[in-house]
């Protein structure tokens, strides 16, 4: 695997005619970080990207990677080397799934095995079973299909380093959650070096190793990890893009994984009604839970849902809880409950397996600890 | 009507009448093709600099509205009864509807994949045709299409110029000049039957070549097919 490079902007700039979309910018990104530039529109993070794989050129500074200054590489040959996703996805609509992964190895000339094998491995990293998918056109795909199609594609060369630009901003929060958690997931192993352009502070909380709030014309207001930016706002500015609820956000620290899950008490499709109701007497919520097979959840039985006799079926469940992963914050865990109007979510794994639950109080008793440490 | 007489006309005219289908034929693709080179050139030329794209359409609108017959006629002082004085107007007549519909399908092509191809490390010349071309190609068969057919009805009037052109049109204006209907309802049929098998047959090119485009795309600027997709 290609190693990371460290990403350094020098006193960058950027002018149109007068106006000044990106002033005097420095600031430099670690090997194997993710880096996220935030900031209302007209802040000139997009234009920031940008520069780095020279879409749009520098009107001044210098941007290095490695410590290769960008502009004394060939545009085409140095954009091959930089994974590139971006909001609309962009997949080119004439082309299957697999050859859109493949465009940049194509581009640079691997052979066809090589190509092919490559796609198969990506479709399957970013979750897409590579039978089903890989003769689809891009029409035919979901909106979170497509974007991690976007993503199979930005790693296909295996670049050092990826631009972001607002990659899961078309998609509805629910699959947002799930991608950004894949993608922290993919983080893990991968490591690259990643710019990531966002103007939601929440998702920029999440994502990022590093944040760099940026304010119109192109000022860099503040630079530093999360907990950081949350606990001492560098301005005025800074404070109030990251809003009065600042206490909030620092659930966007935390993860689902940090709590102590509780055992949840299930019951399986096809076992006896009389299971259910013995099991109902053994929690203290009045309900069980249950699960197909694969032990994934289906929803909620409670005594009047429970049959007299017979056996248990998907249908009997009327109530279900929100799911997450473990790599969900606890904010988005929060605000999915409180969406769905229930006190408790279920914790699942990659295959939908539940891990066990939790409760609105486990993470007001969290946000009680992360106020305490803040003060 | 005489219906022996006429049934003795086209059995043994049999030979002409494939000749003339032929000549007619070669006329229309020699005309077409030479048109969409000049057409496609010119509209990669009006997409990359925006600015030439409105006098380029005005000056192809206006070449349109010349009567057909007085271009024959002024060719014919310079170029002579020749297939050059055929070609020209013909492939005149082309370039408004190429122009527009090949502009129109790369204009179709949208800005997110343009700059995804720029961010992944296409070269300008690669885009154009791995990108742009096959994504314009439903709206650029489209206006093969409309070419052709169009061209095809036009080059029965260049049978004004002599026996040694025109076409099906040939027996058109002889059915005409010595007052034999079928001759000339046997010439227009032929050319109308030529016409809707071209059409048929690029349509199917279309759906060949496009198998991602599930519906036909008809974007804005550009001219309908005049009979419709095939099946």
């Amino acid at each position: 695997m290609a190693n990371a490079l460290d990403v350094e902007f020098r006193h960058v700039s950027r002018r149109y005619g007068t106006v000044e979309a990106v002033h005097d910018l420095s600031l430099s990104v670690p090997a194997g970080k993710i880096c996220v530039l935030v900031g209302p529109s007209g802040c000139g993070k997009t234009t920031t990207l940008k520069m780095v794989n020279r879409l749009i050129e520098p009107t001044g500074g210098q941007i290095l990677i490695g410590g290769k200054d960008v502009t004394s590489q060939d545009p085409i040959t140095l954009r091959r080397s930089i994974g590139y996703v971006i909001q609309q996805v962009g997949l080119m609509p004439h082309m299957t799934v697999a050859d859109n992964v493949a465009v940049v190895p194509r581009l640079l000339g691997w052979d066809a095995k090589r190509i092919a094998e490559r796609s198969d491995e990506l479709l399957q990293l970013v979750g897409l079973e590579p039978g089903a998918y890989r003769d689809r056109y891009p029409a035919q795909l979901s909106g979170g299909e497509r974007q991690r199609v976007g993503v199979a594609r930005a790693l296909a060369a295996d670049p050092p380093v990826m631009l972001m630009d607002e990659p899961f901003g078309a998609v509805d929060p629910i699959v947002r959650d799930r991608l950004q958690n894949e993608l922290l997931r993919l983080q893990e192993d991968l490591a690259k070096t990643i710019l990531f352009v966002t103007h939601d502070i929440d998702e920029a909380i999440k994502m990022g190793d590093l944040i760099a709030v940026m304010q119109v014309g192109g000022f860099l207001a503040q630079f530093g990890p999360p907990a950081e930016i949350l606990s001492n706002p560098s301005s005025e500015f800074v404070a109030r893009f990251v809003g009065a609820d600042r206490g909030l956000k620092r659930l966007s620290l935390r993860r689902v994984a940090e709590l102590e899950l509780q055992p949840p008490v299930s019951v399986r499709v096809g076992e006896p009604a009389e299971t259910a109701r013995g099991r109902l007497g053994e929690g203290e919520l009045g309900y069980v839970l249950l699960v197909d097979d694969g032990d994934r959840p289906i929803g909620w039985l409670n005594s009047d849902s429970i049959p007299e006799s017979g056996t248990l079926t998907e249908a009997m469940s009327e109530s279900m809880s929100p799911t997450f992963s473990t790599r969900s914050t606890l904010k988005d865990a929060l605000s999915q409950m409180l969406d769905a109007d229930v006190m408790i979510g279920i914790v699942v794994d990659r295959n939908e397996r539940v891990l066990g639950l939790v409760t609105v109080e486990q993470i007001a008793a969290a946000l009680r600890e992360t106020r305490a440490t803040a003060a | 009507m005489d219906l022996s007489r006429d049934i003795e006309w086209v059995l043994t005219h049999l030979d002409d009448l494939a000749y003339r289908t032929v000549q007619h034929l070669w006329l229309t693709i020699l005309a077409v093709f030479i048109g969409f080179l000049i057409s496609f050139a010119l509209a990669v030329v009006a997409v990359r600099r925006r600015r030439s794209y409105g006098p380029l359409l005005a000056v192809s609108d206006l070449l349109y509205t010349i009567p057909s017959l007085a271009i024959f006629a002024a060719l014919i002082s310079v170029t002579g009864i020749s297939l050059l004085t055929v070609l020209i107007p013909l492939v005149i007549y082309t370039l408004v509807i190429f122009v527009r519909n090949i502009a129109a399908g790369f204009d179709s092509v949208s800005a997110d994949v343009i700059e995804a191809a720029d961010g992944l490390g296409y070269s300008s010349r690669t885009r154009l045709w791995r990108v742009e071309v096959p994504l314009a190609l439903p709206l650029i068969i489209a206006g093969v299409r409309l070419a052709t057919v169009s061209t095809i009805g036009l080059v029965t009037v260049t049978a004004v110029l002599g026996d040694s052109f025109g076409g099906l049109g040939f027996f058109i204006l002889e059915g005409y000049r010595r007052s034999f209907p079928v001759e000339l309802y046997i010439g227009a049929t032929l050319s109308i039957g030529l016409a809707l098998l071209a059409d048929y047959s690029l349509a199917r090119l279309q759906r060949r070549l496009t198998p991602w485009s599930t519906t036909a795309v008809v974007a804005k600027g550009a001219l309908e097919p005049p009979l419709g997709a095939a099946p």
